[in-house]
């Protein structure tokens, strides 16, 4: 992320690479599932899914059935672990690129209300200001994409 | 001249530290009871706090010495979005409560930017309400020194301004606090709420220093009666639900009860001999509709 900011203008570019998630969404594909005598253990490679996990979970087998055994590992009681691979946590992969917006909507500051955004693949520029954008900042806004370009 | 005071202790005894109030001619502003715990906001005469010490100290409690008791500060975010609200404003108003005064955190419609920035004249009387009012801006110092003062160059109250850069101060300000700009957390390390207790200590001192300004033309009544004989004739004022109901201020008090219904009941409240309606001007408020009381100075009865 680069950020360049001038008061005395005012004008303030955001420029943010991200990389997009992909969208994997069954158990099976998401964690690796063991097989125990206490019951089921879902170790999950992300912690970002533990939410929709534990939802999903919840909603098809109870709470009490249901326990979060550390910060990315549940345990399930009385499940067949094959039934459990295929189980979907959320019906659409997660939309990186609308929080990666929202997050720099919220970082501008709320006076720069004419902005313009430069959408790229994994990258977004926003330049901000009071005034129309000039091409100067354009200018900037191709500078800073190009620092964080790969 | 009033001391204002907070008290920490527990329930059991309490009533030592009223029945000494009551003799003395002493008053309890507040009282907050959580399970055994007690926290009240006293004001005594000055000459007689030694006498409350002691009681206190039986009771092994413990007094504050809090300027900021019976003052209403109106904390002023430059609008209600997530940029400003809620971790620096809300920070700032929490500490204030520590310190015993009544907070109203305010957000204005257009407090942003150095071109659309302004406040309206029904915000500007909003905040004229208050006894002070803390502003609450951001990080950038050329928007600060030369576009923000236009928020209160025009307010009749006290103003502290608290911002992200470490300045001298800013135009139309009574005071500036640097190093609580925006930030996206709440203030949690000890150099964070060092900073928000020295926004109290300035509130305190500005608040002084009106106190010390009204003594030359020292107010009719002390609001702190009226607020007694109020709770007193109109026993409704104390069972509102809005939080502090009677609300004490530096100059007269708020009454949270709505204007239309007890506005002749308020002004026939006989304080000292006198009808509240010829001490002073009874006037609705912009908040809620709720009753304003602003006590007349004595010079406008020579």
């Amino acid at each position: 992320m680069r950020i360049y900011i001038k008061p005395e203008d005012p004008v303030f570019i955001i420029s943010l690479r991200y990389r997009e998630y992909v969208g994997r969404n069954t158990i099976g594909e998401l964690a690796s599932v063991e097989e125990r005598v206490s019951g089921v253990k879902i170790s999950l490679d992300s912690e970002i899914d533990l939410g929709d996990t534990l939802k999903s979970l919840w909603d098809m087998y109870g709470r009490d059935r249901v326990e979060q055994a550390g910060r990315m590992d549940i345990m399930v009681t009385g499940v067949d672990p094959e039934a459990l691979k295929k189980i979907k946590i959320r019906d659409k992969a997660i939309d990186v690129g609308g929080k990666i917006n929202e997050l720099a909507t919220r970082i501008i500051p709320e006076g720069f209300r004419v902005r313009t955004v430069i959408r790229r693949k994994n990258m977004l520029t926003i330049i901000a200001a009071e005034d129309p954008i000039r091409d100067e900042w354009k200018k900037v806004a191709e500078k800073l994409e190009a620092e964080i370009a790969c | 001249m009033l001391k204002y005071l907070l008290f920490e202790g527990g329930l059991y005894r309490h009533e030592m530290i009223i029945e000494y109030l009551e003799d003395v001619g002493g008053f309890v502003v507040q009282k907050n009871v959580a399970g055994l715990d007690l926290i009240m906001n006293l004001a005594v005469p000055e000459e007689e706090l030694s006498g409350l010490q002691l009681i206190v100290q039986e009771l092994k409690g413990k007094l504050t010495v809090a300027p900021l008791i019976g003052i209403e500060v109106a904390v002023v975010a430059p609008t209600l979005s997530r940029h400003h609200l809620p971790h620096p404003s809300c920070d700032v108003a929490e500490n204030l409560r520590r310190h015993g005064a009544k907070t109203n955190i305010i957000g204005l419609a257009r407090g942003v930017g150095q071109k659309i920035v302004h406040s309206s004249p029904k915000e500007r009387e909003l905040l004229e309400e208050h006894d002070i009012a803390v502003f609450t801006l951001g990080n950038f110092e050329h928007c600060l020194s030369n576009f923000k003062p236009l928020l209160f160059k025009e307010l009749a109250i006290p103003v502290i301004v608290t911002g992200g850069p470490f300045l001298e101060g800013i135009p139309g300000a009574q005071g500036y606090v640097g190093g609580i700009g925006r930030y996206p957390e709440r203030a949690r390390t000890g150099d964070m709420i060092d900073k928000l207790r020295s926004v109290s200590e300035l509130a305190g001192k500005v608040v002084d220093e009106r106190r010390r300004e009204l003594d030359l033309d020292p107010l009719v009544v002390d609001p702190i009666v009226v607020k007694e004989e109020v709770e007193r004739q109109i026993p409704e004022s104390k069972e509102a639900l809005s939080p502090n109901p009677v609300t004490l201020k530096i100059d007269g008090l708020r009454i949270k009860l709505p204007f239309d219904d007890y506005r002749e009941r308020v002004a026939a409240v006989v304080v000292e001999g006198r009808k509240l309606s010829d001490v002073a001007t009874i006037k609705k408020s912009l908040m809620r509709n709720y009753i304003l009381v602003k006590m007349l100075p004595e010079s406008m009865f020579q």
